[in-house]
Formats: structure tokens, C-alpha cells, sequence
């Protein structure tokens, strides 16, 4: 299969783009949520603290994506083509989004924390946050890779961490215990990321309509992609599975009035985020197989 | 400054890949890599005429590059690092090994799969026009190795004057993409980028 090597070569690319991504948007979540009147002095500081999972999903994506690097010892290079390439406006992006969230994570911690400056940390974060998860959409956005540069890569980008951010973001909530993630707060996180998922399959759709229009002197793009319609409807499912087994926690927790056992809870919630991120997985490996140029490579 | 670039005379060219292996002996690549590559381009059919006669269309030709040092590459404005650069003085496009991380956004981004991420060193390859042969006055290998004359190599400008041709055939890409510094003559089967009727017969040999 053509465009298997290119994605097993990219491995690694394929888990940053996974992880990263749904961490960052997760982040913004519960970053919101700490934002807002809702929780008190006590909630806010462990759902700050608890801002670690997160954190923790994008910083080892970033270190995933360090580790396909040839030359690591060269990496501060990267910062020299600021603005020119994609891919350094990534890299600085995403150190200062992690920066950020950082600071504020290692300030949660402080005896008597300010909290106009947690605000504005957290709002910064925020900012930066979206402009990260932008810049990995559109970091492959280069014209003569011709089944990158289309209006679907960074859209599907975007959708992923839309579908996959939520989820992690209710299991960073229930860590930190916040428990109305188990009512309105869960159902509104439920929601953007069964919306999300709608709207990610359609474009999915459209865009493997779209695959078989593409190609270059060598192939069509969608026999680079062989299993493509069976890899959207498997990411379907997992996203489906995991949207329902998030709510299922949410109707057992609110039916028995009790606290359904914290482990099984925490351990359904932790599945829950396997299941999707693996869907996003196995299309972000298909957008790694589906690279080609405008000309004699694939 | 002056802007190397190749001339490829497709008339000529056989297809018999003594560039191609000139290369890979004078650079000492290993079997998967190659920096110059010779396409075969096929296309055409037989059709039955209301007599029963059969007429034909087919044709064949041979299509032999490497690095176009292109004007506006890919390669180089995608490079994170700057390690992919264009020489000032000559216009090639070189990898600077100091610099590169060998993350392959240049072999990803290329169209005529110049560039190659050598895994084992750690950073990317390509041709460099023979860089160190030029300083010696001489012209790149696959050029001296060529047995039909097919390849030359000089001042963009001066083979312009010197060749009457034109900067792409398929299967390349148009050159409004990069820009690229090369003079085809092409033969008369030839076809333009935009037309791309026919195939490359040898996939698996070139990618």
C-alpha cells in the first residue's frame, strides 16, 4: 500500500497531532469553566490542579513530535523561520501555550494565589490555546501538497479536538471533582462534542468524495487511502462509544444520588477518552497515508 | 549572481539511467536513495477503425531530473529551520547539515521528490548540483555521464540563449508552482503538465 510508509514514517506526527490538539482544547474547557462564577475557591483550585491531564496530553504529543526529528540537538533552529514556515509558527505556538498553561498550573499551587492574575494567565492561555490548535491545522497547508491544501485538513483538524477535547475535559473535571460535570456543565461538554462529531463525519465525507477528483503523475489520492470510508466509520463508532459510555457515567451517578463508586467512574471516563482519541488516531494516520505532491511524489 | 540550472534534451534521451548511476556512485547512495530520477512516461491506445484497420497513438519517452534548484522552492519556504537554503552566489539549493533536525517537511512539500531524509545521518540530502565539482570547474556527473549529450548544466540565463526550450513536460508539475531552473527540449510526443495523458510506466522504480 503506497501511502502506509508514509504514515508509518510519521508516526509520531500522527500521535502529536492526536494527543496535542484535544489536550489544548481540553485545557480551554476547564480553563472556561474555572473562569466562570461557578465553581468555588476550593473547586477552582483543583480543577487549576487538575489542568495537569491536559497539559500532560499536549506536552507529550510535543514530545512525540520531537522524537521524529532527525536532529534534535538542532532544534532551536526552529525559531528562525518565525513566520516563514508553518512549521516554526507551530513550534512557537505551542511553546507559548504551554508556557502559559504551565505558569498557571505551577501557580495553582501558590498558599495565597492572585486572582486577577490567575485570570489573566488563564485568559492568555486561552488565547493561545486557539492559536496553537490553528497553526497545527494549517501547518501542513503548503500548495504543491495537493491532498493537504484543501479546506478539509485544517476543518477536520479543528473538529477533531472539538470531538476528542470535551471528553478529556470531563475527565479532568471529575478528577479535580467537580461534580456538576455530572449535570449541565457534562451535558454541554456531551453536546459540543456529539456536534462536533456530526459535523466532523460529513466533512470527512465530503472530503473522500473529494479524494478520488486528486491526482499527480504517479497516483489518484484515494488509492492511496484504500480504507478510507471504513477508517471514517470506525472513527464514528469510537466517537459514538465514547459519547455514550461519558453519558452513562452521568445518568448512573445522578440516578443513585450517590457517588457511583470514584474509581469506576474515573476508569469508565478514562475509556470513554481512549476510545476517541484512538478514532482520531486512525485519521490522522489516514491523513498522513494520503500525502502527495502536485508532481512526482507521494 | 548567477542561477545554475540543468538543460535536459528529451529528443535525445534514451532512458538508460547512466545519470542516474553516476550519481548514486559519486555520491555513494545507498539502493533506496537517488537524487536523480528517470521517469517513463507511456500513454496512448489502439483503436479500430469502420474498415478494421487498427491505428495507433502510443507513445513513450524518457524524462530525466533531480533538484530543479527552483527560483521559488518548496523545500526552502516550508523549512523550519533555514537549513534548506538557496546559495547566494549560485543559486543552488543546498541543505546546510549544522542546522537541519531532519523533520522531512522538504522531502513532504517537494514535487519532484528532490529532497530525502537521511534517516541514519539525521538530516536531509539532495542534489547540490555537484557544488564541489563546479569549484573544480568541472560539470555535475550525471552530466559528463551522459552517453547521447542529453544533460548540460550552466547559467540559467546562458542555456535559455544557448537552447530553445521549455521549463516543464509532463509529468512534472507546471512551473508556476516553484518556479524551476531548467530547459527542456522536448521531443514530439512530448506533453505539457497541463494535457498529463499518459503515465509514469515505472512507479515503484522512482519513489
Amino acid at each position: 500500500m503506497l501511502g502506509l510508509s508514509t504514515a508509518v514514517e510519521e508516526l509520531a506526527l500522527v500521535l502529536f497531532t492526536t494527543l496535542a490538539p484535544s489536550g489544548a482544547i481540553a485545557f480551554i474547557f476547564m480553563g472556561v469553566i474555572s473562569l466562570s462564577r461557578k465553581p468555588d475557591d476550593t473547586q477552582r483550585t483543583s480543577i487549576s490542579r487538575a489542568l495537569a491531564l491536559p497539559i500532560l496530553f499536549a506536552l507529550i504529543g510535543l514530545v512525540a513530535s520531537a522524537a521524529h526529528l532527525g536532529n534534535p540537538e538542532n532544534a532551536l533552529y526552529v525559531f528562525t523561520n518565525i513566520g516563514g514556515s508553518p512549521l516554526s509558527n507551530e513550534v512557537l505556538y505551542a511553546v507559548i501555550f504551554l508556557g502559559l498553561a504551565s505558569i498557571y498550573w505551577l501557580y495553582a499551587f501558590a498558599k495565597h494565589p492572585i486572582r486577577l492574575l490567575q485570570d489573566i494567565l488563564m485568559v492568555l492561555a486561552i488565547i493561545f490555546g486557539i492559536v496553537f490548535v490553528t497553526s497545527v491545522a494549517f501547518a501542513y497547508d503548503v500548495d504543491t501538497i495537493i491532498t493537504w491544501h484543501t479546506v478539509y485538513s485544517p476543518l477536520n483538524l479543528w473538529l477533531n479536538a472539538l470531538v476528542g477535547g470535551p471528553m478529556l475535559a470531563m475527565l479532568g473535571l471529575r478528577i479535580a471533582r467537580f461534580v456538576a460535570v455530572e449535570r449541565r456543565f457534562g451535558m454541554v461538554l456531551l453536546l459540543i462534542s456529539a456536534i462536533a462529531l456530526c459535523v466532523n463525519l460529513v466533512v470527512y465525507g465530503l472530503q473522500s468524495a473529494y479524494l478520488s477528483d486528486i491526482s499527480n503523475s504517479l497516483v489518484v489520492a484515494s488509492d492511496l487511502v484504500p480504507l478510507y470510508i471504513p477508517s471514517i466509520i470506525l472513527f464514528g463508532v469510537l466517537g459514538c462509544i465514547s459519547i455514550i459510555l461519558n453519558a452513562w457515567v452521568m445518568r448512573r451517578y445522578n440516578q443513585e444520588d450517590t457517588h457511583a463508586s470514584r474509581r469506576s467512574v474515573l476508569v469508565l471516563s478514562s475509556l470513554s477518552c481512549f476510545f476517541v482519541l484512538l478514532g482520531i488516531f486512525v485519521m490522522r494516520f489516514s491523513f498522513y497515508m494520503m500525502h502527495m505532491t502536485v508532481g512526482l511524489s507521494v | 549572481m548567477t542561477q545554475y540550472g540543468f538543460y535536459f534534451d528529451n529528443t535525445r534521451c534514451t532512458g538508460c539511467r547512466t545519470c542516474e548511476m553516476a550519481c548514486k556512485d559519486y555520491k555513494d547512495l545507498d539502493a533506496d536513495t537517488a537524487f536523480r530520477h528517470v521517469y517513463d512516461y507511456e500513454g496512448g491506445t489502439w483503436e479500430e477503425r469502420a474498415n478494421g484497420i487498427y491505428e495507433q497513438s502510443c507513445f513513450t519517452y524518457h524524462l530525466s531530473i533531480s533538484c530543479q534548484h527552483c527560483t521559488s522552492p518548496a523545500c526552502t519556504e516550508v523549512c523550519p529551520t533555514t537549513a534548506m537554503h538557496k546559495e547566494a552566489d549560485t543559486g543552488l539549493v543546498v541543505v546546510d547539515v549544522t542546522k537541519c533536525i531532519g523533520c522531512g517537511y522538504c522531502h513532504m512539500a517537494c514535487p519532484y521528490n528532490a529532497p530525502k531524509v537521511d534517516r541514519a545521518a539525521g538530516h536531509s540530502v539532495k542534489c547540490n548540483g555537484c557544488q564541489e565539482r563546479l569549484e573544480e570547474g568541472k560539470r555535475p556527473i550525471c552530466v559528463e555521464s551522459c552517453p547521447v549529450r542529453a544533460l548540460d548544466f550552466g547559467d540559467i540565463g546562458e542555456l535559455r540563449e544557448k537552447y530553445d526550450g521549455v521549463s516543464a513536460i509532463a509529468p512534472m508539475p507546471p512551473s508556476s508552482y516553484t518556479d524551476p531552473n531548467i530547459v527542456i527540449k522536448a521531443c514530439d510526443d512530448a506533453r505539457t503538465p497541463e494535457e498529463g495523458d499518459g503515465f509514469v510506466a515505472n512507479v515503484q522504480e522512482v519513489i
